[in-house]
């Protein structure tokens, strides 16, 4: 402030050639997150390391004790069988409908995409209640077949990897459909100029150019699995299968802070050393340098023959997993009560009606749409900051502002909402809509910060270099190169945020207060409480909501951003 | 809005002459209840309510007990309660919140016609409803005759049975205590061994029971009552070594921001109009000159299996962890 009557001019920034300007730039994204992640998040360490004050290793000694080993186990292998599910389904589906003369290409699109915008928790009531003991689909099989009882139902541990699987691949398909359609088409088109057929340049050119797109959203549905706590809850508590997130929030309830702590700890582990992983195999400068400029259109696949059967099985497949649950969730929202006969005299509009006439529901509305619109923003702005500070400028020490940045993503929300709690709450935002948006943006930037960085590894640093050479400032070079080069990663970035954010439960049952619940809570206090057909019904008046919400995006950016 | 509550009490001060009776001042203003009531029933109670005192505006937080006792342990290290009203399932945490100096006393003229078991010799909390943990049957997989009759035999149904979990419930933790101080922990062994399935909260059970996945299981009657009259093919069976009764206390936070409003609330509770309005919704009033719902006993015709609440609340980390070993493993 003391400079501001000075003249300018004379202070030339490269008259200090110590103080790096990309460094100044940076700083700010690291207090920010110094603030929002490390802070939270070290306060946490800090319980779980010294309950009450005292350094104690008592709590990581009853965490690794043989009882708690087997739901450290039951996470790693639920979440590696359910991202590799993912990968290969999302990953077929992105193929089809990016690459190939499929029919109704554009609908299936939004069919596959649908089940993001559903709460995994709702989406897991939809399949209890279809492929439950008494489920809408097992009944007619079981009566047909004269059996009393189903072997096996949802409820079980393949019921959890089954329905972890299915909503992960909307994160998969958009990953790798998004490196589908920025592959430079002149690479295929080059190897097809010499002879290889359609299926040899699928397996030399395609795959190996969206493998790093394929195994990073298989790292990310491995960590949304692990930390993932309505689903296991729902369908894996009944069959006593728990993984660490259910004995999370067991050992919170006892209630056993210290241990819950320790436990988080455990998880942390696992999730870090899945990123660990990912960072090894992705290592190495301009190895995913693809996109050299405007990508030519590819040439779509011709299927041929295999044309509408394969558009037959994808479609299946899309309406089973996004249409089946809601329309689960419909009929029991029009049920006196769930399981009553199916017959007329069984249906009835007064859930409808009662949510209707509800204050809360229209606020909860609000707060949601309010938070899920700030989070994505942030995040989205957030996520570039960071991916250009540690991929483009090169930033010294920018590799610790990208690990703070993903690190939340191998946090289960719950002990994020806890980690914000112990660090927020005390100066006075506990209970407001701040604090609320504080554990959004942690637990989603890692979200908008890996899609954003996925975009920026493609952009070759040889663009903006030229732009340098041709006299552009570094911030000029970043607006006018990479930025537009960038602008869908940023946007699926933020997409990417604002829908789970838009229906976000587990750390807003945790932090909301008077006034600030949002949509999630609404609908899981309904459910709690025993309206399990009243928060059907609230459920799906949320998802039309998003829909229209969607639609009305997707029409003001002209297509560009929206499912 | 925060301003115009702080300031409705300090005018009627100011002005005595303004409202009927200088020493209560009359009740206006926001009210916040916090409960674990189900919604729609929360919901329609707090519309009978701003019937009888249009002055007031209650807003009502509701959540489960574990969910809500989570809540005020985090509000009173974070500055105080923000509540008015508590009104929840699980009488040891209210104990605690008691103990712990979170609350204040208040005789309600209308607590004189509450039996004195349910009050608290203090005065600091009232039992607002009674509700009980029973046996419940869907009749369309077992005969009421063959069902558990007894919760000594509940154990051997447990292929086909079900119960809460007191993980997510406050009045399970009161039934897990009561169970245990009858029957040992032999009671949870034993229905481990058959079989038991342990699901969340009671709507889930009640629900699961309607939907026929499971024959008999560990209920709340007010939840089964109402699917009952939604046409689910349920019964309730009274046990005969006695229901697991639960006053469902209601109390006046120490850090009440509109302690006249409370106190509204609580003797409307109390009162004759508040308990019918609670009857109407099949919860089984406290106070003895109010019929309980049709086919519902009243409190005083429901044996009873003793709830060991000082017990409970001091072990209550010991008792779910103890239920976690036996029973979740």
């Amino acid at each position: 402030m003391s400079t501001r009557g000075q003249a300018i001019p004379a202070r030339a920034p490269r008259a200090r050639p110590h103080a790096d300007p990309r460094l100044v730039a940076a700083a700010p994204v690291a207090l920010v997150l110094a603030a929002t992640v490390a802070y939270p998040l070290a306060r946490l360490l800090a319980q779980s390391l010294a309950p009450g004050g005292h350094w104690s290793l008592d709590a990581y000694a009853r965490a690794l004790s043989p009882v708690n080993l087997r739901p450290l186990w039951n996470t790693i292998w639920v979440s590696a069988t359910s991202s590799a599910l993912a990968v290969v389904a999302g990953s077929a589906a992105a193929l089809l409908v990016v690459r190939t003369d499929l029919p109704g290409r554009r609908w299936l699109r939004t069919l596959i995409v649908l089940p993001y915008a559903t709460p995994p928790f709702f989406g897991a009531i939809g399949w209890a209640q279809l492929l439950g003991p008494q489920g809408y689909l097992l009944r007619p099989v079981l009566s047909a077949l004269g059996i009393a009882a189903a072997p096996q139902t949802i409820y079980s541990p393949g019921g959890v990897v089954l329905v972890l699987a299915i909503y992960s691949v909307p994160l998969v398909f958009l990953t790798v459909a998004g490196a589908l359609e920025q592959i430079d088409a002149s690479l295929e088109d080059a190897a097809r100029a010499s002879g290889a057929g359609p299926l040899a340049v699928m397996r030399q050119i395609t795959l190996p150019l969206v493998a790093p797109a394929m195994l990073a959203s298989g790292v990310l549905a491995f960590m949304a699995a692990a930390t993932n706590f309505g689903v296991p809850a729902l369908l894996g508590a009944r069959v006593r299968f728990f993984v660490l997130t259910t004995s999370i929030y067991r050992s919170l309830n006892i209630p056993d802070f210290p241990l819950a702590t320790a436990l988080s700890m455990l998880l942390v582990a696992v999730s870090a050393a899945a990123l660990l992983l990912l960072r090894r195999i992705s290592r190495g400068p301009g190895r995913w340098a693809v996109i050299s400029g405007r990508p030519v259109p590819a040439r779509p696949l011709r299927l041929r023959g295999l044309r509408w059967p394969a558009a037959t099985c994808a479609t299946a497949f899309a309406v089973a997993v996004a249409v089946l649950p809601l329309a689960a969730l419909a009929l029991t929202s029009c049920l006196k009560y769930y399981g009553a006969p199916l017959a007329a005299g069984s249906l009835t509009v007064r859930h409808y009606a009662y949510i209707a006439g509800l204050d809360e529901v229209r606020r909860a509305m609000r707060n949601s749409a309010i938070l899920a619109t700030l989070a994505a923003g942030i995040c989205a702005a957030l996520g570039t900051a960071i991916a250009y500070a540690h991929l483009k400028a090169r930033v010294p020490a920018s590799a610790v502002l990208d690990a703070l940045g993903t690190l939340p993503y191998a946090i289960p929300h719950t002990v994020i909402a806890i980690a914000v709690l112990l660090a927020w709450a005390p100066a006075g935002l506990y209970g407001t809509l701040w604090i609320i948006l504080l554990a959004y943006v942690v637990a989603y930037l890692p979200t908008a910060l890996r899609t954003v960085s996925a975009t920026l590894e493609q952009v070759h640093g040889s663009l903006e270099d030229a732009a340098r050479t041709s006299g552009a400032g570094p911030l000029r070079a970043f607006r006018d190169i990479t930025l537009p080069l960038a602008r869908a990663g940023v946007l699926a970035g933020g997409l990417l945020v604002f829908l789970p954010t838009s229906r976000e439960l587990t750390m807003s049952i945790l932090l909301f207060g008077l006034r600030t619940e949002t949509i999630g809570v609404a609908v899981f206090n309904l459910q709690d409480g025993g309206d399990t057909e009243n928060a059907a019904a609230l459920a799906i008046v949320a998802l039309a909501a998003l829909l229209v919400a969607n639609l009305a995006v997707r029409r003001a950016t002209r297509g560009q951003v929206g499912l | 809005m925060v301003r115009l509550i702080c300031l409705a009490p300090l005018l009627t001060l100011l002005l005595p002459g303004l409202s009927g009776e200088a020493a209560a001042p009359r009740p206006s203003g926001a009210v916040v209840l916090y409960t674990s009531l189900p919604q729609e029933i929360a919901t329609n109670f707090a519309r009978a309510f701003m019937e009888r005192y249009p002055s007031v505006h209650l807003e009502v937080l509701r959540a489960g007990s574990t969910d809500l006792e989570r809540r005020l342990f985090a509000e009173a290290q974070a500055g105080g309660i923000r509540a008015d009203v508590l009104w929840l399932a699980d009488a040891p945490a209210m104990l605690t919140l008691r103990d712990q100096g979170q609350l204040q006393a208040y005789r309600s003229p209308e607590a004189r016609r509450i039996p004195a078991e349910w009050r608290d010799p203090s005065g600091t909390f009232t039992a607002g409803r009674l509700i009980n943990m029973v046996i419940a049957v869907n009749t369309t997989l077992i005969p009421e005759r063959v069902a558990p009759h007894r919760w000594a035999d509940f154990p051997k149904f447990g292929k086909v049975a079900v119960m809460p979990s007191p993980f997510f419930s406050g009045s399970v933790f009161v039934a897990v205590a009561a169970v245990v101080q009858k029957f040992g922990w032999g009671w949870f062994e034993r229905a481990r061994a058959e079989g038991i399935h342990v699901l969340q909260a009671n709507p889930d059970v009640a629900r699961a029971l309607a939907a026929r996945e499971f024959s008999v299981g560990m209920a709340l009657d007010f939840i089964v009552y109402g699917l009952v009259r939604d046409g689910a093919p349920l019964a309730i069976i009274w046990p005969d070594d006695g229901a697991i009764s639960i006053p469902s206390p209601v109390a006046i936070t120490r850090a009440a921001r509109n302690p006249a409003g409370a106190r509204a609330f609580v003797d409307f509770v109390l009162s004759r109009e508040g308990q019918q309005a609670l009857a109407a919704q099949g919860i089984i009033p406290v106070r003895p000159d109010v019929a309980p719902p049709a086919g519902l006993p009243g409190p005083a015709a429901i044996r009873t299996l003793p709830v060991p609440y000082a017990w409970a609340a001091q072990h209550a980390a010991e008792i779910r962890s103890r239920f976690e070993a036996i029973v979740l493993k």
